[in-house]
């Protein structure tokens, strides 16, 4: 059995970690609401965008490129992924999808380029390991996406698009279905699909637990009225919202597995503290046996002494 | 008219309104009541909104489009 000493020192120490691991878990949690609160305010906006944009391309026939589907040459693949650890299998279940998907689409990539950008630091590090090259890597985001932040990931994917450096662009991210289930996920953004956008926004509102009441309620309603004057002209206004469009996308995205990178850490630390509590309890009932076991020694000890003396 | 603003982030400004002035692509406007419908491209600027109770409010944006729908409804989306 292990000295009494040595036992105490080890309870302490788990104790320890798991004020850690609950402290983690707390933080994590308000950081998912906060996350969640984000993502959901910009519901009101991208609805309002696809609205126009139903209304415009009623008028205009012609859609912009970013909307054209084209011979596909070169994929550009976005994982996003965390910047930190400690999240669980958040990173590792976004890779393995990644991995399963490249495998299922082996033939088809085996004609086409295949380039890579990397969200999060995590992410990066995962190709490099890979030996994939990575054209640009965009971390330190910090806890919560803003705006500011995505565009220039949003602008680099529409350059590259329109110089025709990828035909196709395809997100690997995390879906937020609940507190506390997420589940990594296959998109394609580019070319613009009408009906992938407003999948994406639809899914922002968790299928369960706070905020799932959000859920429901979207809908596209189109005017159907010609007199519509629009300035400078159909074309640009089309073109304009195109680029707005996309960048509603990957900034929705980019929020989801945000708000899913803190969900997955919350659960992971929740099962390290749940883990030091099992484990200090064992402890102590360990350290109590052995602590009666030399008390019953001792008095051994005295009442052999006694009787040695009588 | 009955206006909203709405960025990304949150939701600027809803409910009624007397006057909205915005920079749009083709130069600066200013609605009232009952415009016609119309669509257009917001530059960067301040956007000035008078509600009914002749407050004023000022919003700075980078770029953003104007929906004037049927019924005065006008909605903004500004980023």
């Amino acid at each position: 059995m292990e000295s009494v000493q040595n036992l105490k020192k080890r309870i302490k120490s788990i104790g320890n970690i798991k004020k850690i691991t609950k402290a983690m878990e707390l933080v994590a949690a308000t950081k998912m609401r906060r996350s969640q609160e984000i993502a959901l305010a910009s519901r009101p906006y991208a609805l309002t965008a696809l609205n126009l944009l139903a209304n415009v391309s009623q008028l205009e026939t012609k859609l912009p490129d970013l909307f054209n589907q084209r011979k596909i040459k070169k994929v550009l693949f976005v994982l996003v992924a965390s910047d930190k650890g400690l999240a669980g299998a958040f990173n590792s279940s976004l890779f393995k999808k990644f991995e399963k998907y490249i495998a299922e689409n082996k033939k088809q990539y085996e004609t086409e380029g295949k380039l890579f950008l990397a969200v999060g630091e995590k992410s990066f590090q995962y190709l490099n390991r890979k030996k994939f090259s990575v054209l640009q890597r965009f971390a330190q985001v910090g806890d919560f996406t803003a705006t500011e932040q995505v565009a220039p990931l949003a602008d680099f994917i529409v350059k590259g698009y329109l110089a025709k450096d990828f035909d196709r662009v395809v997100i690997f991210s995390t879906h937020f279905k609940s507190a506390l289930k997420q589940e990594a996920m296959v998109r394609r953004v580019l070319p613009i699909n009408f009906e992938h956008i407003k999948e994406t926004i639809q899914e922002i509102v968790p299928k369960t637990g706070k905020f799932s009441e959000l859920a429901g309620g979207l809908q596209v309603t189109g005017y159907r009225l010609q007199e519509y004057l629009i300035e400078p002209s159909p074309a640009v206004v089309l073109e304009d919202l195109a680029r707005h469009l996309l960048f509603m996308q990957v900034y929705h995205v980019i929020l989801e597995a945000n708000a899913s990178e803190h969900a997955a850490r919350r659960l992971a630390m929740k099962t390290a503290s749940d883990n030091a509590s099992d484990l200090s309890e064992k402890l102590n009932l360990q350290y109590n046996k052995s602590r009666q076991a030399g008390i019953t020694n001792q008095i051994i000890e005295i009442s052999a002494g006694a009787e040695a003396l009588s | 008219m009955k206006l909203a603003v709405y960025s990304l982030k949150k939701v600027l400004f809803e409910g009624e309104a007397k006057l909205l002035n915005c920079k749009t692509a083709v130069g600066e406007i200013t609605l009232l009541d009952n415009h016609e419908t119309f669509i257009g491209v917001l530059k960067s600027g301040v956007v000035k909104i008078v509600d009914t109770a002749d407050r004023e409010h000022f919003f700075e944006i980078n770029s953003g489009f104007l929906e004037v729908q049927p019924k005065n409804q006008v909605r903004c989306l500004v980023n």
